[in-house]
């Protein structure tokens, strides 16, 4: 594997692991992080999250990643699910 | 209609399909609740009139139906698809308990399935139904005089299927095309419902399905009960304790993509398309992927599908790839008729490789 690539994976699956972790914290589910997959939806079906879960995610998302959402036009594209909210924190880079 | 016409009718207005791919019956009897979660892979805790997403597999763990459970009163209604009737039928008699008290009613042909999908498909529904419908929750269901309106939809917009008995479907049909007209729309295939699925990351059984693909690898692990037994579970443990191999992952691409062709980087192959498909809102194609586990994540460019005369490139992506009209329109505040007096984010959001 490119080296490139590997970091970029390494890096990728970091962040994945611990957006896992805040979410099974988050939303107290009995379940391995591991199963909660990457594509998982957020809302609705999926983890069945509610409007009340989607305050904590923000705060929870601005507190551990320093990502801020809250008033952003683009919440709802990016709380879609586990992979999206990767997405945001590395665009930002995550640390807090 | 074209299907770029058709296309546009589920992004952009309103669009009318009839669903005869999917079946519908209703499990009646003390037992009807138990006898449905014996076959589901999935907890189904719902309430009645509330809707739930489970699946049934066979003894490998491969997902061969898609199923909504839909608890009504003391039974169940199921609309499911990749199963027929008589094979649903089955499958309860194989696995429910024989001392269960329930019994099967398919409710084809009595009723028929018609499903109004769309930005502005609420619309459609408060119009020819009643303008209660836009405070009918996600995942739930009601019945009225000529059926039942149960909210859902596979396409990432406002989504409602109608059972309606087959003496009114004709005349409801005919109603509806002349709703969804008004707000842009027409009669839609399943080929367009199916390439709006694939663009939302919704799970098909009759598009993506094979050979050693249970619910780890097609990400539908929330379907799957950690409690319970059920018709496949001892191969999901063992995949479990195995470790998956592959991944299913969404990419894009410029065109010329084939479900089946392999995915390759620098070192060899890294995967295989599992389902691919020009989206008009990317521009290029949509498509999934079942790529090595450790290298199934998106926002990586260095793939390419190996073709007779050239390389290929995708880009792996995050699913949902679009950002959905349905998540911008309140029907409180906005009509199809006021569309255009904002200024929406475009649908595809990303580049093409």
């Amino acid at each position: 594997m490119l080296t490139e690539l590997s970091d970029y994976v390494s890096t990728r699956a970091g962040v994945l692991d611990r957006v896992r972790r805040m979410l099974r914290d988050t939303m107290k589910l009995r379940i391995e992080p591991e199963s909660i997959d990457p594509d998982v939806p957020l809302f609705g079906t999926g983890l069945g999250m509610d409007s009340v879960d989607a305050v904590e995610l923000v705060v929870q998302l601005d507190a551990v990643f320093g990502l801020t959402l809250s008033g952003s036009p683009w919440v709802s594209a990016k709380l879609r699910t586990v992979n999206t909210i990767v997405d945001a924190i590395m665009e930002v880079g995550d640390e807090p | 209609m074209s299907l770029e016409e058709e296309y546009r009718s589920a992004r952009h207005g309103a669009a009318l399909s009839r669903m005869d791919h999917v079946g519908l019956a209703r499990v009646r009897g003390d037992d009807a609740t138990e006898a449905v979660d014996a076959i589901c892979s999935g907890d189904l805790w719902v309430r009645d009139g509330r809707m739930i997403q489970s699946l049934i597999l066979d003894e490998r763990g491969h997902p061969v139906a898609d199923v909504y459970v839909c608890p009504d009163d003391d039974d169940c209604i199921l609309m499911f698809e990749g199963l027929t009737t008589d094979e649903l039928s089955a499958c309860l008699r194989k696995y429910a308990d024989p001392e269960l008290n329930f019994e099967l009613e398919d409710l084809r042909p009595a009723y028929e399935l018609i499903s109004v999908n769309g930005p502005y498909a609420w619309e459609a529904l408060s119009k020819w139904l009643t303008p209660d419908i836009i405070g009918l929750p996600y995942l739930s269901f009601y019945h009225f005089d000529r059926g039942t309106c149960f909210r859902a939809g596979k396409t990432g917009e406002y989504g409602y299927d109608l059972a309606i008995r087959s003496d009114q479907a004709e005349r409801s049909w005919e109603e509806l095309l002349g709703f969804v007209g008004v707000l842009g729309g027409g009669e839609v295939s399943l080929e367009t419902l199916d390439l709006c699925a694939l663009e939302n990351g919704f799970f098909s059984v009759r598009n993506v399905s094979g050979e050693g693909l249970t619910p780890l690898e097609l990400q539908l692990q929330w379907r799957v009960s950690a409690r319970k037994r059920f018709p496949g579970v001892t191969a999901i443990e063992a995949r479990r304790a195995k470790g998956m191999e592959r991944r299913l992952t969404h990419f894009v691409a410029r065109g010329g993509v084939e479900t089946g062709e392999l995915i390759r980087d620098v070192d060899g192959t890294v995967g295989e398309v599992a389902a691919a498909a020009f989206s008009p809102s990317i521009g290029g194609v949509a498509g999934m992927a079942l790529l090595d586990v450790a290298v199934a994540y998106p926002g990586i460019d260095s793939f390419f599908i190996a073709q007779q005369n050239a390389e290929r490139p995708i880009r792996t992506v995050s699913s949902p790839l679009l950002f959905n009209r349905s998540l911008l329109v309140d029907p409180h505040r906005h009509t199809y008729a006021t569309r255009d007096q904002t200024s929406d984010p475009p649908l595809w959001p990303g580049s093409l490789p």
